[in-house]
């Protein structure tokens, strides 16, 4: 253990991603527990939002929720009335209620641990701000009564995670896909570039699905809670199910389109892919098509269009600029290379050979099919020693983070950063930036 | 007498070792032992000598049981410990062996180093450390940066955000921190040798200009267009192949030269075998070879060069060495034939035609000349000597023609003395060579060879008299007859001449 300049002080480290919140010791190699970090709720009845207050003050609040429902079971069962909302936005934390929430289903409900016995190591993103960070240090030490804390970047933890010191991160989540220059364990904040792609490839598949084409009509995108029975049907055929009416009329607007949105991912995930050597219609029309079946019982074929989904990782298509830009009055979403140009050209010219060289690709969105290959043809061209690492375990590369937190909270020579109780007490909030550069 | 310490004591010599009979008695002692396994009536009759035999038969042993008593148990303990890294009192918990105390210092602690800090006061600011764009705020400012991230300037330079400050390049911090650090520690006082402070200067040494150029020349590097990469890559593949070009044409005409002109092409990796006679000969031979060499070869002044300069003082130097040059061919053709390489004079001793050789031997004999023996063969000497044989092959051809003109002239006399008288005296008229006449009239006397040796005409004298009259000199006790042979006149050419003349007539 020593060899290895380990020395475990069982701390806890908790990941806060866009999708999921991700809690574990430190020096595990995968976190124990892993939620959603979607909620549901029930909104407060106006009467019934002062019981609450009396009865559970640590799970809701008085003002927004009466009652929330976290975890493996929340979101994604069907509850009458039930909204489903997200705290984070944009890779930052927005709401610090239900976040507080989660963190402690995560350790107390999940893992069954006291906070208050360990150090907790958290991870931010990169372009998290100080006020934020801040905020997170406060609710550690006023709520959870942490012993010690230290809050980390992912860039740099997904860099640890792969075992370097420097490196360019390009992590794709669910919501933002970021490029980070990590040097000697720090982040270059000049090189940092970041948008929300993912975002971006979600909402053009969900459009992809919902609009007919020649071969087929628009989907809909009914989660299995809400279809009593179906039959099966030819593939192309128009579905053929029945609707639980009980449900359908309690259904909240957000919550079904949080399952859309999930069905969509799946949907993804399974058949949507990028092709390596760019876009090329022959190319596409050469993959074999694949079939998916939907909640409804409606099966289809999806052939060069499940590819063109991964296209707008790597470039925009002047249509699609033209839509998103009459849409919402902003350009779309930077596409990957650019992200990757914009972070070197913010470098110094010598540290751009070291970067590329130690190219480090996480992020569950780094998962989808082809990313990787396609990655490392675009990046070939224009640096021909590029060294891309990316972890072949999907473990590795959806929480990186983590893991790189595992490794540093695990360390013996990490143990003297923990901002401790007594350091919050004497220095406040200004202790936090100062420590955790 | 006395014992051998008086004697050591009154030499002044140290006290001797210990005696070698003690030691002598020890080892019988130890290996009387019996070795475990072998019985003792066998060990009596073997004695200690054969150790094979022990070991074979030793007692096979077992490995040895692993320990897991209760002795190597390891205690563990949760507990909390102090880390030395820390200002505070936060005590986290880890598992520690019991045995170590708990008092112990955290292994860890050791790797909180921090590289010395330099600070200054206003005075020694204002003193030294003053320069233009910089303000003492900005400065402690930098001090301080570079403190908190450990020397670290890209992280500097990332991190770097003055308040009001001027936008400052990496190589500005960076000149400035050296700068800072160099000035303390040149003007404080030094605890140390000089050579770890000379080392602590160098590592703030940083050359700013340099730098900057380097960062111009990488982004330059790295702003070319994919056309002009392919295109550098076209033209340094181009050099190369010109180079190796350069070098093959350069072997190639190496060895030809060496094939042709061997040691004298001065090359270094000549393969000769003679290098002690060449020694001698190459001075000769290189002005001789170098004329048709750089005919050939202008684009090396490798070659031309060395001769060039040492013509001037050559000729002096030529006498004072008996050194003799021969003219290098005005348009010498480099072919194998023409090529002359070293040789010994001695090779070049003339000798005469081998037709002509015992009547040349015959007619120097007489005169008392022996050309076989050429005890110097100088340049001169063998010049003289060929030009004697020479004049001596002369000699004998004409004493031939004289013969047969003899024979001729008796065979038309016999003819003429049968048709009548007059025809004969015509021809002697028109012919002119009365000296002829006068010759064989007394050739007929004294016999051919003599008749010619004697032959009176003073009529022209040849080289071969100046010739045998230097070569008499040079070798004076040995030619002390060459003074009759300097009587020997070469009219004979003339009637020769006349004679062939008259051949074609008749």
């Amino acid at each position: 253990m020593v060899n290895y300049g380990g020395d475990e002080v069982s701390a806890l480290v908790v990941d806060i991603g866009s999708s999921s919140v991700r809690a574990g010791y430190a020096g595990d190699d995968t976190p124990k527990a892993v939620i959603p970090s979607s909620y549901g709720y029930h909104k407060p009845e106006v009467d019934a939002a002062m019981q609450d207050v009396a009865d559970d003050p640590m799970n809701s609040s008085p003002r927004k929720f009466a009652k929330m429902y976290l975890g493996q079971f929340g979101p994604s069962v069907w509850r009458e009335a039930m909204d489903v909302a997200n705290p984070l936005s944009g890779g930052l934390i927005s709401d610090f209620e239900p976040v507080t929430a989660l963190m402690r289903h995560a350790i107390v409900d999940v893992m069954r641990c006291n906070p208050s016995e360990h150090p907790i190591l958290l991870t931010e993103p990169a372009w998290n701000t100080p006020a934020n960070r801040e905020r997170m240090a406060e609710i550690m030490f006023e709520e959870f009564q942490v012993p010690a804390f230290y809050i980390a970047n992912t860039g740099v933890l997904n860099a640890f995670a792969a075992g370097k010191g420097t490196a360019l991160v390009i992590d794709v989540g669910q919501k933002m896909a970021s490029v980070t220059p990590i040097v000697d364990g720090f982040v270059l904040r000049k090189g940092l570039a970041y948008s929300a792609l993912p975002e971006l490839v979600h909402s053009h598949a969900h459009n992809i699905l919902k609009s007919p084409t020649q071969h087929r009509r628009g989907i809909d995108l009914y989660p299995h809670q809400l279809i009593a029975n179906k039959t099966a049907v030819e593939v192309g055929a128009p579905p053929q199910f029945t609707f639980r009416d009980d449900r359908v009329k309690g259904t909240t607007e957000t919550w079904r389109y949080w399952y859309e949105a999930r069905e969509v991912d799946e949907w993804i995930q399974s058949v949507a892919g990028v092709l390596e050597q760019g876009w090329n219609d022959q190319a596409a029309a050469s993959r074999p098509p694949r079939q998916y079946e939907f909640p409804t019982g409606y099966t289809a074929w999806f052939g060069g269009e499940r590819l063109l989904v991964g296209e707008h990782f790597f470039h925009h298509s002047t249509a699609l600029t033209e839509s998103w830009m009459r849409r919402t009055n902003t350009s779309p979403p930077k596409p990957i290379p650019t992200l990757i140009s914009e972070s070197l050209r913010a470098c110094d010219p010598e540290l751009r050979q070291v970067l590329v060289g130690n190219v480090v690709l996480t992020g569950g969105g780094s998962l989808f099919a082809g990313f990787g290959d396609r990655l490392q043809n675009e990046l070939i061209r224009t640096f021909p020693h590029v060294k891309i690492h990316s972890p072949g375990n999907p473990i590795e590369r959806r929480y990186g983070g983590w893991l790189g937190g595992s490794v540093l909270g695990s360390l013996g020579t990490f143990h003297q950063l923990w901002i401790s109780k007594e350091e919050w007490m004497e220095h406040g909030k200004a202790i936090v930036s100062q420590r955790c550069k | 007498m006395s014992n051998s310490a008086e004697v050591r004591s009154l030499l002044d010599l140290p006290a001797a070792r210990a005696t070698p009979a003690p030691l002598q008695k020890k080892p019988s002692v130890a290996s009387t032992r019996k070795p475990e396994g072998i019985s003792r009536e066998l060990f009596s009759l073997i004695g200690p000598s054969s150790t094979t035999l022990v070991t074979q038969l030793a007692k096979p042993r077992l490995k040895q049981k692993p320990n897991f008593g209760a002795s190597s148990k390891v205690k563990w303990e949760w507990r909390p410990f102090k880390n030395g890294g820390r200002a505070d009192a936060l005590q986290l918990k880890h598992w520690a062996k019991a045995s170590v105390g708990p008092e112990e210092e955290y292994q860890f602690a050791k790797y909180n180093v921090q590289r010395p800090t330099y600070t200054y006061s206003q005075e020694e600011y204002t003193n030294l450390l003053e320069e233009k764009d910089w303000t003492k705020e900005e400065t402690d400012y930098l001090m301080n940066i570079v403190q908190e991230y450990d020397t670290r300037w890209y992280v500097i330079h990332d991190r770097y955000d003055f308040p009001g400050g001027l936008p400052r390049s990496m190589e500005d911090l960076k000149d400035r921190y050296c700068s800072v650090c160099r000035k303390l520690v040149r003007t404080r006082p030094w605890g140390g040798d000089e050579a770890s402070k000379q080392l602590l200067l160098s590592s703030f040494n940083f050359e700013k200009d340099r730098e900057v150029l380097r960062k111009k020349y990488i982004t330059s590097l790295e702003n070319r267009t994919p056309e002009q990469i392919a295109e550098e890559e076209a033209l340094y593949m181009e050099i190369k192949r010109l180079e190796q070009n350069e070098r093959r044409f350069k072997r190639e005409r190496d060895d030809l030269l060496r094939t042709i002109a061997g040691i004298e092409s001065g090359l270094p990796d000549v393969v000769e075998d003679e290098a002690q006679f060449s020694g001698i000969v190459v001075d000769t031979k290189r002005s001789k070879k170098k004329g048709g060499n750089d005919l050939d070869s202008p684009s090396t002044p490798l070659l031309s060069t060395p001769i060039a300069k040492r013509l001037p003082k050559s000729s002096a130097f030529d006498l004072q060495n008996c050194i003799t040059r021969s003219d290098p061919p005005a348009q010498s053709s480099v072919t194998k034939a023409a090529h002359q390489p070293a040789f010994l004079r001695s090779f070049k001793i003339p000798y005469p035609k081998a037709a002509i050789a015992p009547k040349v031997t015959q007619a120097l004999a007489e005169l008392g000349v022996s050309h076989t023996r050429l005890v110097m063969p100088t340049a001169a000497n063998v010049a003289l000597l060929e030009s004697l044989l020479d004049a001596t092959a002369n000699l004998v051809e004409t004493k031939k023609l004289v013969d047969k003109l003899e024979y001729d002239i008796q065979v038309l006399q016999s003819r003429l003395g049968m048709q009548g008288s007059a025809k004969m005296e015509e021809t002697e008229e028109t012919d002119g060579g009365m000296d002829v006449d006068d010759a064989d009239g007394e050739a007929d006397d004294d016999g051919r060879a003599q008749s010619v040796v004697s032959t009176r005409s003073t009529r022209k004298q040849v080289c071969i008299c100046c010739a045998l009259a230097s070569f008499a000199l040079k070798h004076g006790p040995q030619h002390r007859r060459s003074v009759s042979i300097s009587s020997v006149d070469t009219a004979a050419t003339v009637s020769t001449r006349a004679g062939t003349k008259r051949q074609r007539r008749s």
